[in-house]
């Protein structure tokens, strides 16, 4: 209780029609830990990952992210859902960063990242934008405030989407698998970022097949199957003697 | 075969001011029933995608009547019906020494209500067919629904029913025709009553066909500056983009 904890996630149960995609799972992140979930695909690892910021419902459990109760309100001691403008209140301290990038298609860069905090924090138009090119220049894309997605590169526009996720500076960023989806050559620049925020202290949790980051850079590797959580610890620990047979297997086939 | 070459050029090039004044109801109506289409037409959308039961009932009964009954039957039902039935009878309104006929009105009126109807099936398509990773993306920035809409979504959805909007808008302008019946002086009631006089309907209606045809092709020429401007797919027309200069060939 004593700990600083960013993400508490209890019990947390998900179904998608007759398939139990979550069971039970209890899932904790303090603040300022980079958390790298891994596992088979079908494991439930992105599924939790959108449970977080409630693109996914959950159906019995509660997920707590900086000390509020995400998508439910408590009354007499039941949960019941959310309106769904509070839940978009609470989701601006949580930022997401897809597989897919996901940039606002009819918008140039310095829209797509200054958007959010104009509308939703408040921020003067001239503000947003200079705080935009200050995060365009930290992921390394200074000359492309003008570009529209069409006209970047995967890994530019994963760069991009990181940038408009930290223009709400959330507490907490979540990244859905943000290189499976990029041509090889493009993966390194992406984790190159990643890499530079979790040294600058931020709260980072990571789906990834990157297993090379996962050892260097993460605090704690928590892998994932059938819905469970099978093991989790420090990277040195589950790379060099995994407990779990299953993480065995798993850590067999992507290694090779 | 008789056709009157002079006749036919003289209505043509210089029409009556009975003519140019339906060629100019044709107009309006046309622009004011699809302007209101479309406003109506979203509304009509957005409750047709509503979550809420009752809502999303009311516009798909709307949509099936609407769709499956034929304009000119509703054009007659509200001018013609909802009087016969005391319900609703459209009186003639003067502002500012202009009078808006009540035949007018419930043309217009019949007009926009139809059209809201195929509107609002374009725009349900137009959203759907926006990427589902743009609603996500702006859901985790925090963006609220409706803002999710009016910024993202609907921006986007307007680029992709841009083509099927300029279809509508091309049908509206020839169904306007369709009001003559409640006795609005458009264009084709005004050759009728011409042609009544004269009976040179081979002449007249070529030169109807063609005031038509001009009108839909100005539309045209609008439609493709628009698409190449606006479809989707290219970037936004503010966007100045940067042409490489040829390297000449030394």
């Amino acid at each position: 209780m004593s700990e600083d904890l960013l993400i508490e996630a209890t019990g947390v149960e998900k179904w998608f029609g007759p398939v139990k995609v979550l069971d039970r799972v209890d899932f904790k992140v303090g603040r300022g830990e980079v958390v790298v979930l891994i596992g088979p695909s079908g494991s439930g690892k992105t599924t939790l990952l959108r449970c977080i910021n409630h693109l996914e419902e959950v159906q019995s459990g509660r997920i707590v992210v900086n000390g509020s109760l995400i998508g439910y309100r408590e009354r007499n001691g039941k949960l019941i859902s959310d309106k769904e403008r509070n839940i978009a209140v609470q989701r601006r301290d949580v930022g997401m960063v897809f597989q897919r990038f996901n940039l606002f298609a009819n918008m140039n860069v310095l829209e797509n990242i200054s958007l959010a905090p104009r509308l939703l924090r408040g921020t003067a138009k001239s503000k947003a934008e200079e705080q935009a090119r200050i995060l365009l220049t930290r992921v390394g894309l200074p000359e492309k405030e003008n570009a529209f997605p069409v006209e970047l590169s995967g890994g530019q526009q994963q760069r991009v989407a990181i940038a408009r996720a930290l223009a709400m500076q959330p507490a907490v960023l979540l990244f859905d698998e943000p290189t499976s989806a990029l041509d090889p050559e493009m993966v390194g620049e992406v984790l190159a970022v990643m890499r530079d925020l979790a040294t600058s202290g931020m709260t980072m949790v990571v789906v990834t097949h990157e297993m090379g980051f996962a050892r260097q850079v993460a605090d704690r590797v928590v892998v994932m199957a059938e819905g469970k959580i099978i093991e989790q610890g420090a990277p040195e620990q589950i790379f060099t003697s995994p407990a779990h047979p299953k993480t065995r297997s798993l850590l067999a086939a992507v290694l090779h | 075969m008789h056709f009157d070459w002079a006749y036919f050029w003289a209505q043509l090039i210089t029409p009556s001011g009975a003519f140019l004044a339906g060629l100019g109801l044709t107009i309006i109506m046309s622009v004011t029933a699809q302007l209101l289409g479309f406003i109506f037409g979203l509304a009509v959308a957005f409750a047709r995608m509503s979550p809420n039961k009752f809502l999303n009932f009311i516009a798909a009964s709307y949509i099936w009547i609407i769709r499956g009954t034929p304009l000119l039957v509703q054009i007659v039902f509200i001018y013609t019906g909802l009087a016969a039935a005391g319900l609703v009878r459209f009186e003639d309104i003067t502002a500012f020494g202009i009078t808006f006929p009540g035949n007018l009105q419930a043309g217009i009126l019949a007009l926009a209500i139809n059209e809201a109807a195929y509107m609002a099936e374009i725009y349900r398509a137009g959203i759907s067919a926006v990427d589902r990773g743009q609603f996500e993306a702006a859901k985790a920035l925090g963006m609220p629904p409706m803002m999710l809409m009016r910024h993202i979504v609907l921006p986007q959805a307007f680029r992709i029913i841009l083509l099927p909007v300029g279809n509508q808008f091309n049908i509206m302008l020839k169904n306007t025709t369709l009001v003559s019946v409640i006795g609005v002086s458009e264009m084709l009631l005004v050759t009728e009553t011409i042609n009544s006089a004269t009976f040179r309907t081979f002449e007249l209606y070529s030169v109807l066909g063609i005031y038509f045809l001009l009108l839909t092709s100005l539309w045209n020429i609008f439609m493709m500056w628009a698409e190449k401007h606006y479809a989707l797919g290219r970037p936004a027309a503010k966007a100045p983009r940067a042409v490489p200069a040829l390297e000449p060939v030394q």
